[in-house]
């Protein structure tokens, strides 16, 4: 059934037949196959491919994960210590190797009308409510590792938030690796619907115990009803040999708001594709990032809003640390319709680069067809400036903790807008302890 | 406690300048003035070890230490602070963290323990009632889109907080009306001790006003051309400088 696939990724899906098979739900197959085929009939992108021009596929091709079907059962709340953020207070739940573990997910106090399940169960218990839903966002044409991720679909996170319900804790998704003996792929697909007026904080942290060798291929759905409120906040803080790959696709209705923070931290090898569109007038979507790519990082973003409606506003603020040999890709497309008048729409990249071998490929752009838009696009790549060197060391703070002050400040802009304390802590020393070790040549 | 002696400077290829000779001595406060392009801010610079001027002969001490090899930090570590002229904004860095950065840095070089955050709050709430200041500008970014008159206050404030041995003044009443100028020479008087010393640079008289120096130097095409008392600088005013410049020819 893997035929076809390209080479290296048939493991992709291989074992995920098997482990679902009992499942017995003929649209959820269907789905399957029809991704299956996709991903098939695609091909690996090469560099002609314009969504692949900066970033190439071959180390990831090379390593011919398997998927890691079975649940990992051993973990004890003890041995996820290490992974938790001091002091941030959140609905739990724990992902392990890609696998939801009701062990790990403390969700007992759940408020009213909040439902948060794992995938795999829910597909058990309660089929119905997701169907139609399942790649109701990211829609029936997708690119390869949606695809693979639909075509191996079986476990991840569900958030259902009734109407006018307000979460007031955030919601934490943790997504642990722990290593195993061969290098595995793990495809978590994670939905998450609020419904009309409903309110909630949806983090997302992606990471290790230990520095093993695998790779993340998730997909995030996110669908906000009329005059919902979601703020994301994403965290990738993957092992350092580890590979990443993002796919998001949020649809926003009526007035709703949508505020994500990308922060891409880990991960030798990370991709992140954010789609977004619009399905109600007078939406909002605020897309902020920052990524930090050291030795033999890449971090690669691509952007797609598409303003097919009037009357929507949508912000894309990327900021980037580069040193080392570090290497990032920014492409960014807003595309505004021909009757989305009155769209308002701005999008910025802005680069520190520390060394002379870092690389940065930026492509911010605007395709714009209405006449009646406030649209811009901005793009800079610079070098920390020897005036506000000097002015730090003049004061007598040495010209490395100079250096990562000014870094940090040029990141704060971000990580202040993470909302919880504990949150914008830990992002703070994790980007300093990066920082610390990043050599500036 | 500061000692130059036949300095020369370069920037680029052009010597700025050109065999300055200064003593300054404990407590003392020095002004310089001399006419635009003079050198004068070239002078605070290289006394603090800003990057881009050539130093090609002659020396600069500073309690028996040569200055010329060491970093910026390192002189600032010593004792030595140079308030600037165009005091730079460095946008997402907090002022406080950064004041107690500055603080700690100086204080862990000197051998002493480096402050908590009470006992920094403390401190920092005795010195700005020391310089009649509130504490609206520790909240911000370091002078991000401070005004020029906060701008300045800031330095005099990040002097209060160092506590240095020699202060250089570079230019800080250049952009500063006349109240805001009084807030500063007041700050700046209130920190003058028997141990402080204080390079005075500027162009008018008006600041010494103010700062009533102790000696005053004419600084003309890099060297230093005539020293005196505080009446040297308003005869200065009265005359200009085309007047000591033209003695210094004919001589």
């Amino acid at each position: 059934m893997t035929a076809g696939l390209p080479t290296g990724f048939e493991g992709w899906v291989a074992e995920a037949a098997r482990a679902s098979g009992g499942r017995g739900l003929e649209w959820l197959d269907a789905q399957r196959r029809s991704a299956l085929e996709q991903a098939s009939a695609q091909g690996l992108p090469t560099n002609k491919d314009e969504q692949w021009r900066y970033t190439s596929l071959k180390g990831l091709q090379e390593q011919a994960f398997a998927l890691s079907a079975e649940p990992l059962t051993a973990l004890q709340p003890d041995d996820i210590e290490e992974a938790l953020v001091a002091g941030l207070d959140s609905h739990r739940v724990v992902l392990v190797n890609g696998r939801f573990s009701p062990e790990l997910s403390p969700l007992e106090d759940l408020p009213e009308g909040v439902r948060i399940a794992g995938l795999a169960q829910l597909l058990e218990s309660d089929p119905d409510v997701l169907r139609g839903e399942l790649n109701g966002v990211a829609g029936d044409e997708l690119p390869l590792f949606a695809a693979l991720n639909t075509a191996g679909l079986d476990d991840g996170v569900v958030v259902i938030v009734d109407d006018r319900r307000i979460v007031e804790r955030p919601i934490e998704l943790i997504h642990l690796s722990v290593g195993l003996d061969e290098p595995r792929v793990a495809q978590p697909r994670n939905l998450v619907i609020l419904n009309a007026g409903a309110q909630a904080t949806l983090i997302e942290r992606y990471l290790s115990l230990g520095d093993s060798l695998y790779c993340t291929n998730c997909v995030t759905e996110v669908s906000l009803g009329r005059d919902a409120l979601l703020a994301h906040e994403r965290i990738q803080d993957e092992s350092p040999n580890a590979f990443h790959i993002t796919g998001f696709y949020l649809r926003q209705d009526t007035a709703s708001s949508y505020r994500g923070i990308n922060i891409g931290l880990g991960a030798r090898w990370a991709r992140t594709d954010l789609c977004v569109s619009f399905s109600g007038e007078h939406a909002e979507c605020d897309l902020q990032g920052l990524y930090l790519a050291g030795d033999g990082q890449l971090m690669d973003y691509h952007l797609d809003v598409d303003h097919s409606l009037p009357n929507c506003r949508s912000q894309e603020n990327f900021k980037g640390i580069l040193y080392g040999k570090g290497r990032a890709v920014f492409d960014g497309l807003v595309f505004v319709a021909e009757d989305a008048q009155k769209t308002d729409a701005a999008m910025s990249n802005r680069n520190l680069m520390l060394s002379e071998s870092a690389e940065v490929d930026t492509k911010p752009q605007l395709e714009i067809n209405a006449d009646d838009v406030k649209c811009s696009h901005g793009t800079t790549v610079g070098r920390i400036e020897p005036e506000m060197l000097f002015y730090l060391r003049s004061r007598g703070i040495s010209a490395p903790i100079a250096r990562r002050m000014l870094c940090l400040g040029f990141a704060g802009e971000i990580i202040d807008k993470l909302g919880a304390e504990p949150l914008r802590d830990y992002v703070t020393e994790q980007v300093g302890r990066r920082l610390e070790s990043a050599p500036l040549s | 406690m500061l000692s130059v002696k036949g300095l020369r400077a370069n920037v680029g290829d052009k010597e700025i300048l050109r065999g300055l000779d200064l003593e300054v001595g404990p407590g003392e406060v020095h002004a310089i003035m001399g006419p635009n392009g003079s050198g004068k801010s070239t002078f605070a610079h290289v006394l603090s070890g800003r990057e881009g001027y050539e130093v090609t002969s002659g020396s600069a001490t500073f309690e028996g230490k040569d200055l010329l090899v060491l970093e910026p930090e390192e002189r600032a570590q010593l004792g030595l602070f140079l308030a600037f002229q165009y005091p730079v904004e460095l946008s997402g860095v907090n002022n406080t963290y950064f004041l107690k950065a500055a603080l700690n840095s100086i204080r862990k070089a000197r051998g002493e323990e480096e402050l908590d955050a009470v006992s920094f709050l403390r401190l920092i709430k005795d010195k700005l009632k020391i310089l009649h200041l509130d504490d609206s500008l520790l909240k911000r970014a370091v002078n991000a889109g401070f005004s020029g008159g906060e701008k300045k206050r800031n330095e005099i404030f990040q002097m209060a907080l160092l506590e240095p041995k020699l202060a250089i003044l570079d230019e800080t009443d250049s952009g500063l009306d006349i109240d805001a100028l009084r807030v500063v020479a007041d700050g700046v008087n209130a920190l003058r001790s028997p141990e402080r010393s204080m390079i005075v640079v500027t162009h008018y008289q008006r600041l010494l006003d103010y700062i009533q120096p102790d000696y005053v130097h004419v600084l003309a095409k890099g060297q230093i051309i005539r020293s005196g008392g505080k009446e040297l600088a308003l005869e200065l005013e009265e005359k200009g400088y085309g007047w000591i410049e033209a003695e210094g020819r004919a001589a």
